[in-house]
């Protein structure tokens, strides 16, 4: 097995493509994008069923990768939620094929 | 009175506020997300193909055109008034009242779907140009609000990862745009006989098809007010309430100088009061992303669309009513 790191974003669905544009910007390989269903953050509940216009919806975006590239993927990203609402947490994680990631 | 008890007697009402009730009373129930979606489009595919076909028969001249241009303006203009009343009258941020003022200059199509029904029950007669009127105020609201947040911030440096035409597309690609002007064009185009052959299908369960969309509106709109009401204070709640009424006034007096029918006045004046949850909402995410969703959607979904549809039709048909008889 052999480590790599895995990045979780949590964060709105509008902001994702942005998101995922600076993900392949920084080299990461591949990600994933899931949908959330309602949460709790900032004295606010939020849920897919509360909003017809689906424009408050969150997705989770999931990518594992080299150090280096996670890494400078966390410096775009750390701007890009300076404007939109998200939760990004990172953590290490063993791979089966290091060469995918 | 009448009017106003037929309104809130009507089936389409009675289903919204059943699920208002059982939203607020958190019941778990729910109607699938994309089954939503879905209506929503039917809904709109629907009203676009009356509007077209009825447009087809000769109903757009050059007082519809007048129509269309004051609309515009109206839509350019209400959120100029919006903002500056929420600004005086509340304690909202200027990105979160530019973004809660574009939501108040553009339309709620499901609004104008129900005035649609209310000023039919009423025995009014409705022209097909009104949908086109009604694509046309979706968007000049939102450069409006952009206009007016970019004067607040200064020059603001672009969002890491967006592109130049994303808010664009959005604006003028988003479904009720595409699908409102799509409909109308095909409606137009086909005609009566084009119609004939869709009929069983967009016109016969329009009316159980909208029961069942506003049912989900009514769980939206109580859901949306039961977690997002500690963001509203008082004024910005008072604001849901007279918001309407201070742009349906702007539009009665549009409506008069146009000498508009009772119906098609009805019609204009209920999408210059309705506060749009769909289109708006999704380019302010992209446009204004530091605007608190839970404020603006809060108050057009949860407070300004059950004001307008249970409140605010019969009030708008008899302002209509009014207008037409002083036209007259």
């Amino acid at each position: 097995m052999h480590s790599r790191l895995r990045l979780e974003l949590i964060i709105e669905r509008m902001a994702a493509p942005r998101a995922c544009k600076l993900l392949e910007a920084a080299g990461l390989t591949g990600y994933t994008v899931l949908p959330a269903l309602s949460g709790f953050g900032g004295q606010t509940r939020w849920s897919r069923d509360a909003d017809m216009s689906a424009s408050s919806d969150m997705v989770v975006l999931i990518s594992i990768g080299a150090e280096a590239q996670v890494r400078a993927a966390l410096n775009e990203l750390e701007s890009l939620l300076g404007s939109h609402i998200g939760v990004l947490s990172v953590g290490e994680v063993q791979v089966l094929r290091p060469g995918r990631f | 009175m009448d009017l106003a008890f037929g309104t809130l007697l009507s089936p389409m009402v009675l289903f919204f506020l059943l699920g208002l009730v059982v939203a607020l009373l958190k019941s778990q129930m729910t109607i699938p997300e994309a089954f939503a979606k879905g209506l929503a489009i039917y809904l709109m595919m629907s009203i676009g193909l009356k509007g077209g076909v009825a447009i087809s028969k000769g109903d757009l001249g050059w007082d519809a055109g007048f129509v269309m241009i004051w609309a515009i303006a109206l839509s350019f203009l209400l959120p100029v008034i919006a903002y500056a009343l929420l600004r005086t009258t509340t304690r909202l941020s200027e990105v979160d009242a530019a973004a809660t003022a574009a939501h108040y200059g553009s339309i709620s199509i499901v609004t104008f779907v129900a005035a649609g029904q209310a000023t039919a029950a009423a025995g009014l007669e409705t022209s097909g140009y009104l949908v086109a009127v009604a694509a046309l105020m979706e968007v000049p609201a939102i450069i409006s609000a952009l206009v007016i947040a970019r004067r607040g911030a200064g020059k603001t440096s672009a969002v890491a990862g967006s592109d130049r035409g994303e808010l664009t597309r959005e604006v003028l690609l988003n479904a009720s745009v595409v699908v409102l002007l799509g409909s109308l064009l095909i409606g137009w185009v086909t005609g009566e006989a084009g119609m004939k052959t869709v009929a069983p299908f967009f016109v016969d369960p329009f009316q159980g098809v909208l029961c069942l969309f506003l049912l989900d509106m009514g769980l939206s709109a109580g859901r949306g007010l039961r977690n997002g009401w500690r963001q509203l204070g008082p004024g910005s709640i008072a604001f849901g309430v007279y918001m309407p009424l201070i742009s349906a006034s702007l539009a009665a007096g549009v409506a008069a100088l146009n000498a508009m029918g009772a119906g098609d006045a009805a019609l204009l004046i209920t999408l210059a009061a309705s506060a749009s949850y769909i289109a708006v909402p999704a380019a302010m995410r992209l446009a204004l992303p530091k605007a608190k969703p839970s404020i603006y959607l809060t108050l057009s979904l949860g407070i300004t669309f059950p004001f307008n549809l249970i409140v605010g039709l019969p009030l708008y048909i008899w302002l209509a009513n009014a207008i037409s008889a002083g036209v007259a």
